[in-house]
């Protein structure tokens, strides 16, 4: 009888032979720096990375693999959305029914409705880490200006892909946060049945964007079936050719920004690099499995257009606009303001010409911008913790230890500044403009203008300690004499009208008057117009919140209300 | 921890995750129900000697079973735990098992005869979630489900969705018992129902199916049921409309009379408290009588949600031919005057802040909750005929009512103009009925 | 594997010698982490084929009722043709129903009264009342579903257990003996 060939003898046999080479292009694996390289080479998938790479780029705390993490759960959400799309059927007939059935009776249904949902949710996460991680570093900068912005669409069509996901199940939080969401659209400028100048150009809601993203007056079936379409092929399709162009400019900018030190040792991708990720990875399938098995996905009552739960609200990531909803017309919380962050945020790396802080975390180099940009996240997140726990029935503002079952008092009549009809008083004329618009024209416009060149017309730089005092005693003495006036503010609005103006102060003049004065005249427009429209909507919220102020300005001839 | 033990731990760790899932998915609760269910029935056939049928019984492989009424939409899957209702496991529908979910369905004989339940389902009657395949989640018991299953003889409600000959049905009595309370009592003077009826309230036609969402300001922590909160299971509407017979309404709906929370200030529920005592030292409707109104209210659902063939149509009894101050006791029973006057006009309910005898100036607060409708018998003796039949055609706007406490809100209450709706000689005769009813004055004409 | 070392670290490979006295040895381990990776993988596809097999299917059901077995005249009734595809057939023996597809390539075959035979629009094939293939390409007669009479009278048909053999298909409970 003949010996059995040992394990070691079929393996060897195995890729010695013409369809394993054929196929792997490789022979017996040797580990040389060679084969490690072929490996990389050889492979297709591999192939999107370097052979070899910075040691400094491998660390984890240089990337904390958000990048990767957030792709692996793209992944993730392909793998699981694809198997549900097997059992769901986009119509408002079935639509609840199938995601009932994935609860209730098919084999790993729920929890593959569990890890799409909660994957979906991390992945939001996770890309709004990556680009935090990624601007800190300053790793936006030159040659990357254009992959940063590739990636801010990214993060925009993961929002939107999450947002159109939303509505599949057909319940009441997919309904109503959809119809929020749409309505918005509905107040775009020119192009909204509700927004400024649309009825001047013939909008009406049989014809506007959101007439074409609802296909239809109202959430409907066009709807379900328009939202899934985009949420499961043309949405997907695109952030897939933007994610090959993201990865490709990742290879090309050789991977990592981390300045280049004299001699530095590089490392094998393979399998230095490749270990790490597959770690990062399995890490995230077994966080995505064990969050998924332990927590349900939320599912309402099935979807009704005459019934609005109260409160409604948006997914999480958008409650922070919904709040800014509060305080200003749709079609500036909803469609400029998101507009404004996008632009803004693509914008970045064309308009900071700091050459410094590239590739580490550089906080004193980098003053100004880490300063506007951190301002920007913690306003994103702070509306956001307000939306999401602070908002009670009826939107009302609920402590979280307070009962949502106890009814709260009706809210204080507002009034606007400059508007038709004036009554020449200050808010004690509810409802009413306390100014004319020949007066609220211009000094509207005035004080933007001043705000805008100030900081560059005044040359000389303003000594911070002196000025910020100088400027809160001004705005205490204000305070002060609105309090002995017949006016009486309360000390509590006296506070806030000094903490609020010396913010505005001081993001919007100390510091671009410090750091960015000097830049030519097109990049500091464009940079103060985002910082002011940053500032402002802190101003905006302190004047409804603690004055009562609905508008700076209406003109309700063409809905135009700041 | 290197690399490579980080490795083989996550894989590890990875696939106990994943059979820790298939392990959630595999052992659901339906399971154990359908194998006992299987046992429990192959042990009865080996009693009998059928031992091969036994062996088929006992290791038959559990299925979500489900019965699919496409005429009414609906998909249940009650059969997988409740067994011995399948009709294909157990073809004759009986067993001797008394404990659920293995027991038969009580009746069978009677109600799979003219209710197929292959054909019906079961939530068509039972409500409950049909596609829920977990003891809560079936039964309807969760957040996201507002029609859960109802309990005892509240399932008559379901029958008179169909059946609208119901009040000569066996099997349907404590919902006809609630019909003629609900117009013995007068409800109909300020709740219609399908368009017929008073104006003062909601109409209650889609009240089954209301969603808790539309009802403004409800909140079950004001609701006891038997001098007890409710457990968040029962936030339910069965227990929203007892609230309202089993509690003071202005408890359940006190709104802002004193305008702490608004600007003007709003009255309570103006819907009367019928836990008061009658004459007779009795609940004016009895916890019993709540049910039965409640069971027949429960029918209340949009009709266009019943296809014609399930629905089994009644004759409207003629009514009875009378004259005088007898046909004006019925035409003041057919508009639910009771509601607000009382039973026989004996007493005037509540009208929060009317002004009324028994009011002390000196509490304008308290005061408020004691004023009161006018008591027709004290009253109706100071109007002439003609005068009579003037004022229950015109009525007496809200903004009419002299306030006790001015500024107090308006009361809830007013008479309706009755013009549009009773009809002239109804009005006549309702007039002769009131006045044959008054205390007499002293006053003569 | 040291992490320090830029070059040449080891690849994971299996079956490193151990030492002996240990009880969970080294390769142990390392095999139990392969085994792990490629289980994971075998599980997950395993998973998702079980996924694609729906335990619920909104199809009437394969077990129907058809009705007293004593409505059936002699002949052939087509009263379940469009909802089960089932011809219900009574002879003087008794029920049986039988399947309405040809067992060529699943056409729906016609009854025609008048020359007493199914005749398959798609391919030419022919049978006879009792099933059986007189012409055309079909291989084996059409399939009988198994008939049962509940308590009440009613036909219970199951189009999940079928039988085609004569012999087989002549008895219950392929067969209802009526008198």
């Amino acid at each position: 009888m003949p010996t059995l060939p040992s394990l070691e003898e079929i393996k060897k046999e195995v890729i010695d032979s013409q369809i394993w080479r054929s196929v792997f292009r490789g022979g017996l694996w040797k580990d040389t720096p060679r084969d490690r390289s072929a490996h990389i080479i050889g492979n297709v998938w591999l192939h999107l990375h370097p052979v070899r790479i910075r040691k400094r780029a491998l660390e984890w705390t240089y990337t904390w693999g958000l990048g990767g993490i957030s792709f692996a759960l793209y992944l993730i959400l392909t793998i699981t959305g694809v198997l549900l799309m097997f059992y769901y059927r986009p119509t408002i007939d079935l639509a609840y029914r199938d995601i009932k059935d994935l609860e209730f009776a098919i084999t790993l249904g729920k929890l593959m409705r569990n890890m799409h949902r909660w994957a979906a949710q991390a992945m939001v996460v996770g890309v709004i880490a990556h680009m935090v991680s990624v601007f800190l570093r300053g790793a936006y900068k030159k040659p990357r200006e254009f992959n940063w912005s590739v990636g801010v669409l990214l993060l925009t069509l993961t929002l939107f892909l999450s947002f159109t996901g939303y509505l599949l199940p057909w319940d009441q939080l997919a309904i109503w946060a959809v119809t929020v969401g749409t309505n918005m659209a509905g107040a775009t400028p020119v192009l909204g049945n509700e927004g400024p100048l649309g009825n001047l150009v013939g909008a009406h809601i049989n014809n506007d964007v959101r007439f074409v993203l609802l296909g239809g007056t109202m959430v409907g079936e066009n709807t379900l079936l328009r939202f899934y379409v985009m949420h499961c092929v043309a949405v997907p399709l695109v952030v897939g050719i933007l994610l090959i162009l993201h990865f490709w400019r990742i290879r090309k900018d050789s991977f990592s920004a981390a300045p280049y030190e004299p001699n530095e040792e590089k490392w094998e991708v393979w399998p230095h690099l490749v270990k790490r990720e597959y770690i990062a990875a399995a890490g995230c399938t077994l966080f995505m499995f064990v969050w998924s098995i332990v927590m349900n996905a939320p599912l309402e009552v099935i979807a009704n257009p005459n019934v609005t739960p109260n409160p409604s609200k948006a997914p999480w990531y958008f409650v922070g606009l919904q709040e800014l909803l509060v305080y200003f017309d749709p079609w500036i919380a909803g469609v400029v303001m998101p507009g404004l962050i996008i632009v803004g945020l693509m914008a970045i790396p064309f308009i900071d010409t700091n050459p410094k802080g590239v590739g580490y975390y550089a906080w004193k180099e980098r003053k100004f911008a880490n300063t506007g940009f951190m301002l920007g996240i913690t306003m994103w997140f702070t509306l956001i913790a307000i939306g999401y726990w602070f908002r009670g029935p009826n939107f009302f503002w609920y402590w979280p230890w307070e009962s949502w079952l106890i009814p709260k008092a009706a809210p204080r009549l507002t009034w606007n500044v400059f508007g038709p009809n004036p009554t020449w008083r200050l808010w004690c004329t509810p409802n009413l403009s306390a100014f004319p618009l020949w007066l609220g024209i211009p000094v509207v416009a005035g004080l933007g203008a001043a705000s805008l060149l100030l900081p560059k017309l005044i040359q000389k730089e303003l000594d911070g300690w002196k000025t910020n005092l100088a400027i809160v005693g001004a705005l205490a003495l204000v305070a002060a004499a609105m309090r002995i006036s017949p006016l009486h503010v309360s000390l509590g609005q006296g506070a806030w009208l000094v903490a609020f103006g010396w913010m505005h102060f001081y993001f919007g003049f100390v510091m671009p008057q410090r750091h960015i004065r000097t830049l030519d005249w097109a990049r500091y427009i464009v940079t103060m117009a985002l910082v002011l429209s940053t500032t402002a909507v802190l101003l905006k919220m302190c004047a409804r919140l603690a004055f009562d102020i609905k508008y700076l300005i209406t003109i309700p001839g063409i809905s135009m209300n700041i | 921890m290197s690399y490579r033990k980080l490795f083989y731990a996550l894989n590890i760790a990875m696939m106990g995750s994943f059979i820790w899932s298939l392990w959630v998915d595999f052992f659901t609760e339906w399971r154990p129900y359908q194998n006992k269910y299987f046992a429990m029935a192959a042990d009865v056939l080996e009693k009998e000697g059928k031992t091969a049928e036994a062996k088929k019984m006992r290791h038959q492989w559990p299925e979500i079973k489900q019965i699919l009424n496409r005429d009414l939409d609906r998909i249940d899957r009650c059969t997988t735990c409740h067994v011995g209702m399948d009709e294909y496991v157990n073809p004759t529908l009986k067993n001797n098992f008394t404990q659920n979910p293995y027991k038969a369905h009580p009746n069978v004989v009677e109600i799979n005869g003219k209710h197929p339940f292959q054909k019906y389902g079961c939530t068509v009657c039972h409500q409950g979630q049909g596609m829920g395949t977990t003891v809560a989640g079936a039964h309807g018991r969760v957040r996201n489900w507002e029609q859960p299953l109802l309990d005892g003889k509240m399932i008559q409600g379901a029958c008179v969705r169909c059946h609208a000959n119901f009040e000569h049905l066996k099997g349907t009595e404590v919902a006809a018992k609630g019909k003629q309370l609900f117009y013995a009592h007068g409800c109909q003077g300020c709740h219609a129902v399908r368009g017929v009826g008073g104006i003062i309230s909601v109409d209650l036609q889609d009240i089954a199916d209301k969603p808790l969402e539309r009802i403004a300001g409800y909140n079950f922590k004001r609701v006891k049921y038997k001098g007890k909160e409710l457990s968040e299971d029962d936030w339910t509407r069965v227990h929203w409309i007892l609230g309202h017979i089993e509690n003071d309404p202005m408890e359940v709906t006190p709104n802002d009379p004193e305008a702490k929370l608004n600007a003007e200030p709003i009255a309570p529920s103006g819907m009367p408290n019928f836990t008061e005592n009658d004459a007779t030292g009795k609940r004016e409707i009895s916890e019993e009588d709540a049910e039965a109104i409640t069971t027949w209210l429960m029918s209340m659902s949009p009709e266009t949600k019943i296809p014609h063939s399930y629905y089994v149509d009644a004759p409207v009894p003629p009514e009875p031919k009378l004259s005088g101050a007898a046909h004006g006791k019925l035409v003041f029973e057919k508009y639910g005057c009771a509601g607000c006057h009382g039973l026989h006009g004996s007493k005037g309910r509540r009208n929060f802040n009317a002004k009324g005898a028994g009011q002390d100036e000196k509490e304008p607060v308290k005061g408020m909750e004691k004023g009161r409708e006018p008591t027709l018998v004290d009253v109706v003796g100071t109007y002439t005929h003609e005068e009579l039949v003037k004022k229950i055609a015109t009525g007496v706007k809200s903004v009419d009512i002299v306030k006790f406490n001015t500024g107090g809100p308006t009361p809830p209450l007013y008479m309706p103009s009755w013009k549009e709706k009773i009809k002239p000689d109804e009005l006549n005769d309702l007039a002769a009925y009131l006045l044959s009813i008054a205390k007499k004055q002293d006053v003569g004409f | 594997m040291t992490d320090n070392a830029p070059t040449p670290a080891p690849v994971p490979q299996p079956a490193a010698p151990a030492p002996a006295a240990k009880p969970i040895t080294r390769a142990d381990f390392l095999w139990t982490g392969w085994a792990m990776l490629a289980a994971f993988f075998g599980a997950s596809a395993a998973a998702t084929a079980r996924f694609m097999f729906p335990n619920v299917i909104y199809e009437p059901s394969q077990k129907f009722n058809a009705g007293p077995a004593k409505s059936y005249d002699l002949g052939v009734s087509i009263k379940f043709l469009s909802e089960q595809r089932v011809w219900i057939i009574r002879n003087e023996k008794g029920i049986y129903a039988m399947w309405a597809r040809c067992t060529h390539l699943g056409c729906t075959p016609n009854w025609w009264g008048d020359q007493n035979r199914f005749k398959c629009p798609c391919h030419g094939s022919n049978y006879t009342i009792a099933g059986d293939v007189i012409a055309g390409p079909a291989p084996r007669p059409l399939w009988r579903c198994k008939v049962e009479l509940s308590a009440k009278g009613d036909l219970i048909i199951d189009k999940a257990v079928l039988e085609d053999l004569p012999g087989k298909r002549e008895l219950a409970p392929y067969f209802l003996e009526m008198a």
